[in-house]
Order: C-alpha cells, then structure tokens, then sequence
C-alpha cells in the first residue's frame, strides 16, 4: 500500500523488487556524495562564469585551476552518482558485492583528495583534460609533485570505477552464466523466450565498455606519472590525446548511460507500466556498445593528422549514438508516460525533465558531431552548452531524481507540490538559459576555457550568471526539500496530493526499516575457468612457449635498437607470464581450490599488476641496469612475475571477465609500448 | 568585436527549431498524462510510429553524415599550387611565416606546435570565426583556406595550453 502512495497506483502490480537496507544505504551513500560533489563543483563553476562576466576579480591562475577542479569534480560526482543508483536497481537481480563497491568508493574519495589538492594547493591548471605535454610545461604555475597527485587522483578515479565493472562483470556473467544472456543475445536470437531485464543489460553494456576505457586511461596516466620522473621520456602527443578521450569522453558519456539503465527501473513506478525488454532494446543497446567506442575521436576532428578512417568512423558513431537513445530509450519512456496518470511527484518530475535535457542536449551534439559544422564549433561555447544540457539538465536531474526517490520512500510521502514546483522551475529557468547563452556564444565564435573572454562577449558571461544564481536558488530549495524528507523518515503521513490531481493513501510502518535483509541469491564464483577445454589450454601453452623468445639475448639486444621495441619486447615478457597465469589458474586442481575470496585478490591483481608492469618500464628505472646483465634478466624476469600475478589475478575472476581482464593487461603494456619513446 | 558567423547562425537556428519541437512533444506527453489509456493501445500506436522514426533518423544519419564527408576540411594533395604558410605555436605565441597572405588565391597553412597542444582558430576582419585547427607537437596539420576578404585577420588559441591561453592571439594581413 505504501508503494502506491509514493508512486502510480499500478506500480505495486509490476513486481518491482523490493530494496534492501544495504541497498538503500550505498545508493544513498554514492548518491549524496555525488551531490554534495555537485554543489561543490557548482559553486567553483558560478565563480568562473561571475569572473569571465567581469563581476568578481579572479586571477587566470585561479580560474584554470577551479576550471581543472570543476571538470574533473563534475565528472566524478556525476560518476558517482550514477553508480550507486545502477547498483542499486541491479542489484534486485545481481547479487552485485557491497565490499567492491565500498572499495570502489574509498579508492574515487582518495583520488578526489588527490585532484583538490593538486589544484587548489598544487595550482595545477590544464583542464580536466590534462592533455599531454601540457602537464610537464607549467608555464611556472606548479610544481611536478602537483602534476603526480592529480593522475595519481585520476587513476584512483579510474581504479575506482575499473574495480565497479568488474564486480558488474563477474557477477552479471555469474547469474546468467555467460555474456550472451546478459546482453540479450540469446533472447534476440530466438534462443530463449525470456530475456533480462533492462537494466541487466544497460549494466552489462556499460561494464565492458567501462572496462575498455578505464584500461586505456590508466594506461596514459601511467606513462604520464612515468614520465615526471623521467624527463627523458617521449610521450607521443596524438596517442596521448587519442587515449586520454576514449577515457575521458567514454567515461562521460557512460554516465549518461548508467543513468540510463537506473531510469528503467525507476520510470515504471511513476507510470505504473513495465519496462520491458523488446528486441530494439537489445539492438539498441548493441549499437549504443559499439558506437560508444569509436565516437571519442570526435574530439580529435580538428587535429588532420588523426587517420581520415577514424575521423569518418566517428561521425557516423557520433551521430548514430543517438539512434538508440531517440528510438528507444527516449520514445520508450515517452510511450511509457503517455495517457498513464503518471504519478507526477519531485522525483518523477525531475525523471520527465531530464528526458527533455538529454533529448536537446543530444540534438547539439549531433550537430556538433558532423565535422564541417564542427570547423566551426570546435572548443567554442557552443560545446559547453551541449555537453551541460546533457549533463546538468538531465544526469544532474536524475540524480537529484534517484536522490528524491530514496527520500520520498524513505519518508513515505512525498515532497510538498508547492516548493518542488518553485524549486523545479527555478532548476529548469535557469539551467536552461545558463546553456542558452552559451549556445548564443558558440554561434558566436566566443573560445572555451577562456578566463578573459573576447571583448564585448561579457554580456552573455552576466545573463548566464544570472540563471545560474537562479539555477542555484532552486537547487537549494531542492536541498531544503531533501533534509526535510531526510528528517521524516518515521512520520506516518495518511494521505498525499498528486499534482495531477490523483490522491493516494500513505502508510508507512516503523518496523518496515527493522525488517530483516532478504539474504541475497548465492551464485558460484568464479563462475568457470578462464580456460576451459583441451585446446584453449594448449594454446596458452603455446602463446607462453613463443614468448619465451622475449628473453633470448640476442632478442633482446635487437630490441634495444628503439626504445618503442625495447617496450614491446616488455610487453611479450608480460604476455609470457600472463599466459602462465591463466593457464595455471584454469588447471582444474588450481581452480577447485579458488573461492569467492580470490577473486577480491583477482580484481586487486589485475589492477594493480599493469599499472605496476607499466611503471616499471619506465626508461629510468631500467636503463641503468642495462650494463649489469645479471639485474638486467631479472628485471625482464619481473615484469613476467608482474604478468603472471595479473594472469593469477584473471584466472579468479570467471571465464568472461577473466578473458577480458588479461586482454586488458597486456594490451595496456602494448599500448604503452605503441606511444612511449625514450630519448 | 565577435560577429555571428553564417553557416553558425544557421546551424543555431536549425538546432533552435529542433529544440521547439522536443519541448512541443515534451509538453504534449505530460498534458496526456491526466488521461488513462490503456498500454496496448500507447503500444499499437508507438510501434507502429517508432518504426518510421528510426527510418527517418537512419535516412538522416546517411544523407546528413554523407553529404558532410564531400565537405571536409582536411587538405588533400601535395598543395604544390598553394602559397605555403608555415605556423608554429609556442605559449603563449604564434609564429607565421609569411604573415601577409594572398587575396582570393588558395593557401596552404602547415601548423605544428614547438611545446603545448594548441588551437589555431581565425577570425576574419569582421570578427567571423571561420574555422580552426590544432596545434600538436610532433605532428603537422594542414589546412587549406582560400581568403576572399581582405584585411586583418585575428588568430586566436583554442586549446588550453596554460596560464597564457586566453592571451595567445595573433593577426595576419590578407590583401
């Protein structure tokens, strides 16, 4: 009964699961820190755009410094956010771990620390971005240790989310034994009548890609951290740039996709209609995989030298990326909204209004993804504007949704129609004129990024002020709202308005909060062995026994003619242990012996393993060994036990998850050996 | 003194229409909210009309996307007929070689940076922004422009590249 009074009348019928007080608590965890993060970050933004407006006094120190700390901090809290919402709606269905993911946010709150504290205290300023030289040409603005704390920051922040899809990852391929369920393949193939619900498959989606992305990032962070120890190192800028956007522009851009997956579960409960998996949601979402992966390059458009084939593939993924969310994620809710008597409260409404940011904001985009009009848009305003309609107008509005969601039903009644109207007005008023005047601004050349903006433009810096500060009431009306909920979590309300002029009995018992936990499904792990038959471990032997050849002194002697193939010698070494690795793993009596409790010790191996690999192939840290031929061999001996802990550490993980971590691994050291030179 | 640029005007406008509309469907789906109709029906009526939506937005993808890849502005050709200018960006500067550019005669501009990524972006003598390239170290962009308007022609940064960045203009005559 209490269900109905905060959501649709019908929402009781669809059998949505109940949450677990674990649950509610980490959603609620991740979800306020990552608002608080978005005040903060907030803030940091309204006094750059008040500067840029002229209003307020800020040196250009001070303003890439809040402009580094306000990207970064933005995408993180968003992250974070996000995360603890997915899950929370998959973990109705997924047994997803709660120690990985309150490791996952220990290690994205120490990297924060790490990023406040290289700006704010290092005056480190190259943009959330940091593309590569920049870092190491600080115009006397901070120091190298400054440099070191905000990658060793990011690397956290993408440690952090690595450790969240690899958790997904084990767990979804675990319960749906293997990745083709999970991912509605068998279901689209007419295999099986059911398929997963959708936010299983929005998980899985956003895990592999996560995972792909986050080895890419750590990758050039790495190598980045390398290199302000060793100013000899030659760091190729057009790799850099082309590795840290498939980082950053995936992890961006999967937030919106987490957020995704949460709506699926949360609009149901306002419109009292299920959303169900069709086959153009498995489709769709197939095409959301692979255009996510080769849009990022739409950042380099305007760098020609990038390979014309990327630039073509992208603007086709750039654009294509919207089919799926205008047929269906977007026209899906709508369907599902249409003539429901949706149940309008402060968390539905916010749901509805972020459909309409990320439809706009996605329309800006799109334009913005077609390379001629990019000539002209390109680092102008008018980027800012579309990636804040998206964002701010519509993850910020889903967060603060889920946010609203937990509280009401927390509560169990809702938020007052009055203020929630005032504070939604203000929210949408003014965030949608802020992204107004910057879209004015990019039609009008003006540059982003710019502390002092071209003469004459400060008006539109002011007028956007204006509807931030106008932005920021309603957000703080929002707070109000929040604690006020937050407050009442034990008041037994009888009775709450909807907007639309339905009303519903509320009740709401104290016990309900006292009920025992439902224990959560028991599923094997690691669910199968990396390698699983005769011929799979014959060819590990096999890919092992080659690598042995990684070691021969002649080789070795050949690969010290460039230090590009003196690195991807490096890289076969770990390859060899790596092979060793999986393959002992998968031996049947290693196997018997692994239990849920190694695969922690997994996910730790196959994170920390490459990271280490990579930092050790840093040219300082083995140039000098170069003469003493002894400490030399075990030092390439190293970087293989470096291998073979990742191996190990893979083997625990499942048979998919494990594949693709020890894919990761030692295609993070072939990476690093494609774009890392000496001097 | 910025002016809107035309082919951004129109752009804007095009995106301003295609934002009327997403709020006209948006407003129209909450005002049917109040009403109560049933699932199958939303559902008879969505899919039939989800099926040329994707059609459309597919026909779109290709024609839109298609006619782009004809209008790039990536160089093609070894640019042997073109006055060749050489940029180099350094923070917070640029440096052109020539300075002074031919009217109405194809150019060919070969920009690479010496430290920082950097964004090359010009400006015409009416303050039109008519396009940029980037500035990488290590890699030469190349740019070909034919300038039919005469005057001084503002070069502005566009990517971060420090404390300097918002500072690092440049001008070039075109006569």
């Amino acid at each position: 009964m209490e269900a109905a009074a905060i959501t649709h009348p019908r929402a009781a019928e669809l059998g949505l699961a109940k949450p677990r007080l674990s649950e509610r608590r980490i959603a609620l965890l991740f979800a306020g820190t990552g608002i608080a993060v978005f005040a903060a970050m907030g803030l940091a933004g309204l006094t750059m755009r008040l500067a840029q407006a002229e209003v307020i006094d800020l040196s250009p120190s001070w303003f890439y410094r809040l402009l580094t700390l306000h990207g970064a901090g933005m995408l993180t809290g968003a992250l974070m956010a996000m995360m603890g919402a997915l899950w929370f709606v998959v973990r109705g269905t997924v047994p997803l771990s709660l120690g990985r993911m309150l490791a996952s946010y220990l290690l994205i709150l120490v990297g924060a620390v790490g990023v406040i504290v290289a700006t704010l205290v290092g005056g480190f300023g190259t943009g959330w971005t940091f593309l590569s030289p920049l870092p190491f040409y600080p115009a006397g603005q901070w120091e190298t240790w400054a440099t070191d704390a905000y990658l060793v920051g990011v690397l956290l922040v993408g440690a952090g989310f690595f450790v969240f899809c690899l958790d997904v990852l084990i767990k979804v391929t675990a319960t749906y034994r293997g990745i083709q369920r999970p991912l509605g393949v068998l279901f689209l193939r007419g295999r099986e009548d059911t398929a997963p619900p959708p936010q299983v498959i929005a998980a899985t989606v956003v895990s592999l890609e996560g995972l792909l992305a986050s080895a890419a990032g750590t990758t050039v962070v790495v190598s980045m951290i390398g290199r302000t120890a060793d100013k000899g190192m030659q760091l190729d800028a057009l790799w850099a740039k082309n590795l840290i956007y498939f980082f950053g522009h995936s992890v961006a851009n999967l937030i919106i996709y987490l957020a995704a997956g949460t709506i699926y579960v949360l609009v149901p409960r306002y419109a009292g209609r299920p959303w169900k998996t069709t086959k153009p949601l498995v489709v769709g979402w197939m095409f959301t995989l692979l255009f996510v992966t080769f849009a990022y390059s739409h950042h380099l458009y305007m760098d020609f030298v990038q390979p014309g084939a990327f630039q073509i593939v992208s603007t086709f993924a750039s654009f294509g990326a919207s089919i799926p969310v205008a047929v269906v994620t977007i026209y899906t809710g709508m369907m599902l909204v249409w003539g429901s008597r949706y149940r309008w409260t402060l968390a539905s409404s916010l749901l509805y209004l972020g459909f309409a940011g990320w439809a706009i904001g996605g329309a800006g985009a799109v334009l913005d993804s077609i390379i001629p009009f990019n000539f002209r848009f390109h680092n102008t305003l008018w980027v800012v504007a579309h990636f804040h309609t998206y964002l701010l107008l519509c993850v910020i509005f889903w967060a603060l949704a889920f946010l609203a969601h937990l509280l009401e039903e927390r509560a169990g009644r809702t938020a007052p129609t009055g203020w929630s109207v005032l504070a939604l007005s203000a929210m949408a008023v003014g965030g949608y004129g802020l992204v107004w005047m910057w879209y004015l601004s990019g039609v009008l050349g003006v540059p982003r990024r710019y502390a002092v903006e071209p003469s004459g433009t400060a008006t539109y810096s002011l007028v956007g002020s204006i509807f931030a500060t106008i932005f920021a009431l309603g957000f703080l009306v929002l707070l109000a709202e929040f604690l006020a909920l937050w407050r009442q979590r034990y008041e037994v309300v009888e009775r709450v308005s909807g907007w639309t002029g339905g009303r519903y009995l509320a009740r709401r018992r104290l016990e309900e909060l006292r009920e025992p936990e439902e224990p959560l499904a028991r599923i094997p792990e690691p669910a199968g062995t990396v390698l699983a038959t005769p011929v799979e471990l014959a060819g590990a032997l096999a890919v092992a026994v080659a690598c042995v050849f990684s070691f021969l002194p002649s080789i070795v002697r050949a690969s010290e003619q460039s230090t590009r193939y003196h690195h991807l010698l490096h890289a076969g070494q770990f390859l060899l242990g790596a092979a060793l690795g999986v393959l002992v793993a998968s031996l049947p009596a290693v196997f018997r012996r692994l239990g849920p409790r190694a695969s922690d010790l997994g996910i730790a191996a196959v994170v920390a393993a490459p990271a280490a690999m990579m930092l050790a192939m840093v040219p300082a840290v083995y140039e000098p060994l170069d003469d003493r031929s002894a400490l030399h061999f075990l030092y390439h001996l190293g970087i293989a036990a470096l291998g073979l802990v990742a191996g190990v550490g893979a083997g625990t993980l499942g048979r998919v998850t494990g594949r693709l971590a020890v894919i990761l691994a030692v295609g993070m050291a072939v990476m690093y050996a494609a774009g890392v030179g000496g001097t | 003194m910025l002016r809107y640029g035309e082919p951004q005007v129109a752009i804007g406008i095009v995106f301003l229409l295609l934002a009327l509309v997403i709020v006209a469907v948006f407003v129209t789906v909450a005002l049917q909210t109040v009403s109560d109709v049933p699932f199958e029906r939303v559902q008879g009526v969505g899919y039939w009309l989800r099926k040329r939506w994707l059609a459309l937005l597919c026909a779109l993808l290709v024609v839109v996307v298609g006619i782009s890849l004809f209008n790039l502005p990536y160089a093609r050709g070894g640019g042997a007929r073109r006055t060749r200018v050489h940029v180099t960006s350094v923070q917070f500067a640029w440096i052109m070689t020539p300075s002074q550019l031919p009217l109405d005669r194809p150019v060919r501009l070969d920009v690479t940076s010496r430290d920082v990524n950097h964004g090359f972006a010009i400006y015409d003598p009416h303050g039109h922004m008519i396009g940029s390239v980037q500035a990488m170290p290590g890699y030469t962009n190349k740019l070909d422009l034919t300038f039919h308007t005469p005057g001084v022609y503002t070069v502005r940064c566009f990517e971060l590249c420090g404390l300097g960045h918002h500072l690092m203009q440049a001008s070039f005559t075109v006569r």
